[in-house]
């Protein structure tokens, strides 16, 4: 079946803090080429490894977000291999890269000399603040990104250091940010008549999480700090994630006349399990999160609590769906995997992955279309696995690839 | 100004709330004219945030107007089938319909894609829900917060020796967005090149698990379920938050490599500890990685958070400060690209609007337009767009369907 991006290729130049751009324009149906120096991306060597053993053709960051791709082997360090990377940036529609600023410097990736050389292309670069500007040289992991991105400073205990999430958000924020970018440029290609630079900002990206947080700072001037499993809601911290009797979940006091039906639906639920609940016999037509006083917070919390602690996540969670409560189960890795709606919905594809004799389950999909196809299209690619289709398409022979194999350049 | 990307595109948007309203931005802020179908019986209840006894005037709503900015507003009345009348009108005149409704109510107003393809035969519709729109916990009715637990991000967030926290912000709310533009931007290149429309589904839970892919992978290859771990990778130490100068003021720094841990120990003067052999190699320093925090902090507590940072990424050290919100505006980087830019709303007055996370060199986003006032466009739209007389407009208004 067709795709949005049939006809459309796409050279991907990154490292794990762009992997999910490209990723996604596979999925959407661009012929994502992948390229690595010759010795392999640096999450190869990294692992964790499919069946634990280090591997590097076996690394799950590489097998999760490069599905899909195509891959090649190429020194754009080296002379001759920058001249290859011209004549694959001829074929290409866009180029996305991660790269550090030294490593952009020695491939020519920077925007000037790429679209002096390919007018016609797209660089979208993935960098943690920018490609211009007085950070533009710093270095900048997720950890790092998060922190400057100000959402950092808002997670985690009050007693306790800032905290990121475990794993890289800032690179999913930046990855999907990056391919929205670039995809309105390659749009805009047809009345602009030319490419262009699509600069992404990991930071830049990460401020945008903590939803208007810090564009409201500019109106009160108070820096809020951290609230653990709290949120400051008015005057009063309310919790948001809540013990149950194995594991937590997620419910709320706040959020408007939406929210009102299951909070009624709590307080019967509460009522026909005999816990003795008091602040929830109110008028609700009149009830307004912003108007409590932490004393009625903590009356309507302290029954609630008494409920979630006698009911496992499960339990809460089907009785939110049948009662209407917006709450929602903690999920792990295996409550997602084992997720009714997921499946019901084709989520996770099993791909027999034959070049490494292996068999796993991945999420295939993040959207789906009336008639085309959006989801993964295969595995991700073994080292060099293209280097002669893709060579061969830019017109490089068998025997000229053998030079360039004795050089190293590929 | 310069050629903007979506210069004549037409967009309807209904819904509200966050993550259906900030995937249209980045039509909107790149030229698109986006009309948003609102209500004054249910309000978006962005709009009620700020509602308190001293504040019940709609239009008095930082979080939704922050959030909409380069968006027209009217309201209209889709329990009234002459509001449906209208809003099938707009449809015809629109390239592209968004809503974030739960699956139900776009159906239930005869609204859905297989009514509104009908009337538009090249239309690209997008719809995006909590849970997708089919399957059987389609209807299920979550915000963001739920978004957060049911896709993985709440139990990756917190210390490994208490409750998850989750990543501050409702996170599919900013996270989903950037994938509904991504799906739609792609749709809209199709039909270019092929004259044909398409319905898109997109789940916000399902855009987060996609992006944890490596996580579930890792459970789905191995039978691992990695939890949270506070600051800590395993592929780098050390890798924290670092106490500075200040009350509640911290910066983070990473050693990804033996590289990075030498030139750090060069940075902070080499004191005796530093030089120890248990930390000269990663799994040395991850062994040992409690006590290397606490030495670590010694260093970085009798420092400003900036100096810290720029001594240590002088030094070529991936370090950071953990900025407030204050800070950001203070940021020189996020001044550089012109990340804040100021408006002026006739209710709320002088607010910052922030720009997307991308910047097009030949086709810059701009923001032209603080967030619409409930209706503010009402004679635009309806006058100019979709040629009513007076006497028809202020009939509807009278009979409640323009409301």
């Amino acid at each position: 079946m067709a795709r949005c991006l049939d006809g459309h290729r796409i050279l991907d130049l990154t490292d794990e803090r762009g992997f999910l751009c490209g990723r996604m324009l596979a999925d959407l149906g661009a012929d994502v080429v992948k390229v690595e120096p010759p010795g392999g991306d640096a999450v190869r060597g990294r692992g964790p490894f499919a069946g634990r053993t280090p591997d590097p053709e076996r690394s799950i960051p590489w097998l999760a977000y490069n599905a899909g791709k195509r891959g090649i082997t190429l020194d754009v360090t080296r002379p001759r291999g920058r001249e290859i990377l011209d004549r694959l940036c001829a074929s290409a529609d866009a180029l996305v890269e991660s790269y550090d600023p030294d490593a952009l410097r020695d491939a020519r990736l920077d925007y000037a000399s790429v679209a002096a050389r390919h007018p016609h292309l797209v660089l979208c670069s993935i960098s943690p603040f920018g490609r211009s500007g007085p950070h533009a040289g710093y270095r900048g992991s997720d950890l790092t990104v998060t922190a400057m991105g100000g959402n950092m400073a808002l997670t985690g205990d009050p007693d306790r250091a800032p905290l990121r999430c475990t794993m890289p958000s800032s690179y999913f924020h930046g990855g999907a940010e990056a391919a929205t970018g670039l995809l309105i440029a390659l749009y805009a290609r047809d009345a602009v008549g030319r490419g262009q630079h699509v600069d992404v900002s990991l930071q830049a990206a990460m401020v945008s999480t903590i939803m208007t947080g810090a564009s409201q700072w500019w109106q009160h001037r108070r820096d809020r700090g951290r609230s653990g499993a709290l949120y400051v809601v008015g005057n009063t911290l309310q919790r948001e994630v809540w013990r149950c009797r194995d594991g937590f979940v997620s419910y709320a006091l706040r959020g408007g006349p939406a929210r009102i039906p299951g909070l009624v639906a709590t307080a019967k639920w509460m009522a026909e399990e005999g816990i003795d609940a008091p602040a929830w016999n109110r008028d609700w037509s009149a009830y307004n999160h912003n108007n409590l006083t932490q004393a009625e917070v903590d009356e309507l919390s302290r029954p609630l609590q008494v409920l979630f602690d006698r009911k496992t996540m499960r339990e809460l969670f089907a009785g939110a769906i049948e009662r209407g409560l917006m709450l929602a189960p903690v999920n792990d890795a295996r409550e997602i995997a084992a997720s009714e709606q997921l499946a019901a919905r084709s989520f996770f594809a099993e791909i027999r992955d034959e070049g490494r004799g292996l068999s796993y389950s991945l999420p295939a999909r993040f959207a789906r279309a009336s008639d085309v196809e959006m989801d993964v299209r295969g595995p991700a690619p073994r080292l060099g696995e293209h280097n002669a289709a893709v060579y061969g398409e830019i017109g490089i022979r068998d025997a000229e690839l053998a030079d360039l194999r004795r050089e190293g350049v590929v | 100004m310069s050629v903007r990307a979506f210069e004549g595109l037409k967009v309807l948007e209904f819904g509200g709330g966050a993550a259906g309203p900030i995937a249209i931005r980045h039509l909107a802020d790149h030229g698109a004219t986006v009309i948003r179908v609102e209500s004054r019986q249910r309000p978006d209840f962005l709009r009620l945030l700020a509602q308190s006894a001293r504040n019940r005037d709609l239009d008095n709503a930082p979080f939704f107007t922050m959030l909409n900015c380069n968006k027209l507003s009217v309201a209209l009345n889709l329990n009234d089938p002459r509001g449906v009348a209208l809003a099938k009108k707009l449809v015809r005149w629109a390239d592209v319909v968004a809503e974030n409704f739960a699956p139900k109510a776009m159906r239930k107003w005869g609204l859905d894609y297989e009514s509104l393809v009908a009337l538009r035969p090249d239309l690209v519709m997008v719809s995006t829900c909590l849970m997708g729109q089919t399957g059987p916990r389609k209807d299920y009715p979550g915000f963001g917060g739920q978004g957060s637990a049911i896709s993985g991000f709440n139990f990756l967030t917190g210390w490994p020796d208490r409750e998850a926290t989750g990543q501050h912000g409702t996170i599919t709310d900013s996270l989903a967005p950037r994938f509904v533009a991504a799906a739609l931007v792609a749709a809209l290149i199709r039909r270019r090149k092929t004259g044909r429309g398409l319905y898109i589904d997109v789940a916000q839970t399902e855009t987060a698990a996609y992006s944890l892919s490596g996580w579930l992978l890792e459970h789905l290859a191995n039978g691992d379920v990695v939890g949270r771990d506070g600051n800590r990778s395993r592929f780098a130490a050390p890798h924290g938050a670092f106490p500075c100068k200040g009350t509640d003021r911290w910066c983070t720094i990473a050693c990804h490599s033996d590289d990075d841990w030498r030139r750090l120990v060069a940075a902070i003067g080499r004191p005796a500890w530093a030089a120890e052999r248990r930390f000269t190699t990663l799994a040395g320093r991850k062994a040992n990685e409690a006590d290397l925090e606490l030495r670590l902090a010694e260093w970085t507590r009798e420092r400003e958070p900036w100096d810290v940072v720029h001594a240590l990424q002088e030094a070529g050290i991936d370090a950071g400060v953990v900025e407030t919100d204050r800070d950001l505006h203070e940021d020189p980087q996020l001044a550089h690209r012109g990340h804040f830019r100021l408006m002026r709303h006739a209710v709320i007055g002088e607010h910052p609007v922030e720009a997307l996370g991308y910047r097009l060199s030949e086709t810059p986003g701009e923001i032209t337009r603080p967030g619409p006032r409930l209706g503010e466009h009402a004679d635009l739209v309806y006058r100019e767009i979709l040629g009513l007389s007076d006497a028809e407009i202020a009939h509807l208004e009278r009979e409640g369907v323009l409301q």
